[in-house]
């Protein structure tokens, strides 16, 4: 009982993390309709630059994340202001394309600049332990779970109380209705990818100390946002929180009680079923065949 | 595909034996570039040329192989490496627990792999573009994931070493130049293969598939099936090529065999040389490959991901400028010039048209019944309760305001739709009524219709589109494109048949709708609104084509609004209003009917003048 009750905590901190991740990944598929394969490179590109900003200018991670969030949005609205753009009129094969090769470019730049090594920042104050009875966590978990929430709601209060959030769920509704609206879409789209690039900027501040960084880290946690999102409905931010918790427990349950090296392929085995026998998300709030 | 240079449509000779074929520039040219894979490294001689000459086989039959579904079916996988991961281990394993040739094992791997494709496709062709590509990715995760854990069986993550026996017999070799004869034997085999699948009926039923699933369904195409097919091909080549690949490497790890970046480039090469053109893998292969094996090769391990970043920018930078690839964009060009050569040009096509289906039976015997159809849109009913009984040789008209359910029904008596309640019953070609259960079979049954909203397959021609529809009932390439002439001659659409279909106006598109339903030769021709958007001459044309049709032995319904031509052209009319049947009779006595001119006018209307 007590294994299975500090497994459990372990999967919802686990679950915060990739909670940061896919409400990202959610916002850009849900708004603009592009499916993301670079998500994972942006979280890798954050987590280099909070290295740097730690390493070189002694920076606590925590406080990098303003820097980094700034440096993501811009990354991300970039990326759509002139690769995706230009390509929303496009097959969507092409995109898929365009968002792969941008993958690809970016991890192994990573891996000429940086070669394979990991780096690591050691920080103390992510570390430390809390005890709750006779369960621990750690204070940079605690951080991300709070973190996770407060975006989660803070996202909700931007899209539903103010005037550019309106203008974003207008736009996710119906592009054409609301360009003869005067919302300016172009705009949203490189607003909203910039959002969810920002995410993955919070999320590489909040991950430095805990995970070392590596040229693949992106693929290794972008695989799993893309699954919490199919499982959390594709289109919903709640959606995916709930679904990035689902997850985060399965991955911590099935590591213990299956085999370590055997998650992945649960949550795998998850993902695929989801996609063929409920293509809505375990809620019902997308569409995956559409 | 016209823009595409080695298209069907484009000067192959027909009905040719292979010698004669020699004499076209297409093929000779094409060989002759091709024998330059063996010529090179024999004049350069250094095992880095012969190295990176065997890998651009390897990797040309590997994208080749990947474009039968990748770029013919559209089916974007990014997990094509489980087959060629598959190929490499089973045979490897082979060797080493039962001593058995690679030669045997390769073939045992490519059944295997058709087992995986089919289980991995057969569920997953429903997916959505993105949503495909992310669901091979799971499966080939899983694959490699599961090949790391049961280390007892394939070596784990340290690896497998293949049993190092020379020979022929054993595919390994002192002789470098030998793995050279193998890989080019692989690639010609796919070459081939893509080539001939490209110039048959399943190639024009892919690049249907791809286009417009529906369309492709109402011209009788299984569209599951044939993506299936292209499934089955496409593994079995690519696990071939793996066990090849295995035994040249004489090692195998997981993290290589199932590497998805590997599966990445594989798709990539078919972007950059062209998507569904049969040369296009290859040339991307060709002009990428030695570049990154170039940089491998002089730098070394100082430039460790160099070639990945030159692959993914290229990768951006051709989507962004080169969409359709070079072969795509240079292709007709090229193809044009190569044409001049001597022996080329554009052969005169003489094939003679097949006899059509004959459609025999009593006139005036019920052929269709659809009885109480229901359906139900969550809270909205579409259709209440209709029934219609159509009868042998009459025209039908389908009248109705906007919104009263009358594609509904089009949808219902077609089988893209499946009623809430109430069942359709048509003929069938032994004279009982039967009950088909999807689009495909209503087709195959000799049920043609349009589609209000036109679904051309755009990238294919005029021709090529009334082709996907002839396909049906004249399998042959040949026959199919004569008997397409002769449908398009008859519909008006003979000067515009080389024409991609969407450069066409809407008036264009809607004869062409008709022109690829009446290809498939049907007994029923369900026609929706094919009047709107057409001349006012366009509009008795159609009239007129319409009785032709229906002299041949055919039964139409037509839903129109062009009041006009319906009245004159109908036999009976059936009013439809908010999913009832509210009249039924012969044109003279409907247009009178209270009810209808209720429907369309309002009441006010009726009872201001008295009717």
């Amino acid at each position: 009982m007590d294994v299975l009750v500090q497994l459990l905590i372990n999967g919802i901190m686990l679950g915060s993390m990739y909670a940061i991740i896919s409400v990202g990944l959610t916002l850009i598929f849900g708004i603009v309709r592009v499916v993301n394969f670079a998500h994972g490179e942006f979280l890798m590109v954050g987590m280099y630059a909070v290295y740097l900003l730690g390493a070189y200018w002694g920076l606590n991670p925590y406080v990098s994340a303003v820097p980094v969030i700034i440096l993501l949005f811009a990354l991300g609205s970039l990326v759509q202001r002139f690769i995706i753009q230009p390509l929303l009129g496009a097959d969507e094969h092409i995109q898929i394309f365009a968002t792969v090769g941008l993958s690809t470019a970016l991890v192994n730049l990573a891996l000429l600049v940086f070669g394979a090594d990991l780096y690591s920042l050691t920080v103390p104050s992510a570390r430390q332990a809390v005890s709750v009875g006779d369960y621990t966590m750690l204070t940079g978990q605690i951080f991300m779970l709070a973190c996770a929430v407060i975006l989660v709601a803070g996202l909700h209060f931007f899209m539903q109380t103010t005037a550019l959030g309106r203008a974003i769920r207008a736009t996710a509704q119906n592009r054409n209705a609301a360009l003869l609206m005067g919302v300016r879409v172009d705009r949203i789209y490189v607003i909203t990818f910039g959002l969810g690039a920002a995410c993955v900027g919070l999320a590489s501040a909040l991950l430095m100390p805990l995970y070392p960084v590596t040229p693949t880290i992106g693929t290794y946690f972008v695989l799993t946002a893309f699954v919490v999102v199919v499982l959390g409905g594709m289109r919903s931010i709640y959606g995916a929180f709930v679904g990035a918790m689902i997850i985060g427990i399965v991955d911590s349950l099935s590591g213990y009680y299956i085999a370590p090296d055997l998650k992945e392929v649960v949550y795998f085995a998850i993902f695929i079923l989801i996609l063929i026998f409920k293509p809505t998300g375990l809620f019902g709030f997308g569409r995956g065949t559409e | 595909m016209t823009t595409k240079a080695f298209a069907p449509s484009a000067a192959v000779p027909r009905k040719s034996s292979p010698l004669a074929r020699l004499t076209d520039p297409r093929v000779y040219c094409s060989l002759a570039a091709l024998s330059l894979i063996l010529i090179v490294p024999r004049i350069i001689d250094s095992p880095f040329v012969m190295h990176v000459f065997v890998t651009i086989c390897v990797f040309g039959a590997l994208s080749t192989a990947w474009n039968i579904v990748g770029g013919y079916a559209g089916q974007l996988s990014l997990g094509h490496t489980v087959f060629y991961g598959i190929g490499g281990y089973t045979t490897a394993l082979l060797i080493q627990h039962f001593g058995l040739s690679p030669w045997i094992g390769m073939w045992a791997g490519a059944a295997l792999s058709v087992l995986v494709g089919i289980g991995i496709g057969y569920p997953c062709f429903r997916l959505r573009g993105p949503f495909f590509s992310l669901a091979t990715i799971a499966f080939l995760e899983v694959v490699r994931l599961l090949a790391i854990h049961f280390h007892g069986l394939t070596g784990g993550a340290a690896g497998l070493i293949v049993p190092l026996n020379l020979g022929w017999e054993w595919m390994i070799f002192r002789e470098k130049f030998n793995y050279l004869y193998i890989a080019f034997g692989l690639l010609l085999l796919t070459l081939l293969v893509s080539w001939a699948i490209r110039n048959s009926r399943l190639g024009f039923y892919l690049t249907a598939v791809r286009e417009r699933e529906d369309a492709a369904l109402a011209a009788g195409v299984n569209n599951t099936g044939v993506k299936l097919r292209a499934v089955i091909v496409s593994a079995a080549l690519t696990s071939l090529v793996g066990s090849f690949h295995a035994m040249y490497m004489t090692f195998l790890e997981p993290a290589t065999m199932f590497s998805l970046a590997t599966a990445i480039e594989i798709a990539m090469f078919s972007l950059i040389g062209g998507l569904g053109t049969v040369v296009g893998p290859l040339l991307g292969t060709v002009l990428v490959v030695p570049i990154a094996e170039l940089a491998r090769g002089w730098l070394g391990a100082s430039a460790n991901g160099l070639h990945g970043f030159v692959y993914g920018t290229v990768l951006v930078i051709i989507t962004l400028t080169l969409p359709a690839g070079l072969v795509g964009t240079f292709g007709p060009r090229v193809g044009q010039w190569i044409d001049r050569l001597p022996g080329g040009g554009r052969r005169q096509d003489a094939h003679a048209a097949p006899a059509s289906r004959p459609i025999s039976g009593e006139p005036g015997q019920p052929i269709l019944e659809a009885k109480g159809l229901v359906m139900k849109f969550g809270g909205l009913t579409a259709t209440d309760n209709v029934s219609i009984t159509l009868r042998r040789g009459e025209i039908l008209g389908i009248i109705g305001p906007n919104g009263a359910g009358k594609t509904t029904v089009f949808n219902q008596i077609s089988g893209f739709l499946k009623p809430t309640s109430g069942t359709v019953a048509v003929i069938g070609p032994d004279g009982a009524m039967t009950n088909p259960a999807s689009a495909d079979e209503f087709s195959r049954l000799g049920i043609g219709r349009t589609f209000q909203i036109v679904q051309p397959f755009g990238k294919l021609t005029v021709l090529e589109n009334i082709m996907v529809g002839v396909f049906m009932r004249h399998p042959k390439v040949d026959d199919a494109r004569a008997a397409a002439l002769r449908v398009a001659r008859l519909v008006g659409l003979e000067d515009i048949k080389d024409v991609e279909a969407r450069n066409l106006p809407i008036g264009g598109l809607k004869r062409l709708e008709v022109a690829r339903t009446l290809a498939t030769e049907p007994s029923i021709l369900l026609l929706d609104e094919v009047m709107a958007g057409q001349s006012q001459s366009d509009t008795q044309r159609m009239v007129n084509l319409i009785r032709t049709i229906r002299d041949t032995g055919v039964t139409v319904i037509a839903i129109e609004h062009n009041m006009q031509a319906i009245m004159s052209l109908s036999d009976r009319i059936i009013v439809i209003d908010s999913g009832k049947v509210i009249a039924e009779g012969n044109p003279q006595d409907v247009v009178k009917n209270r009810r209808v001119i209720e429907a369309y006018l309002g009441e006010d209307f009726v009872d201001a003048q008295g009717i």
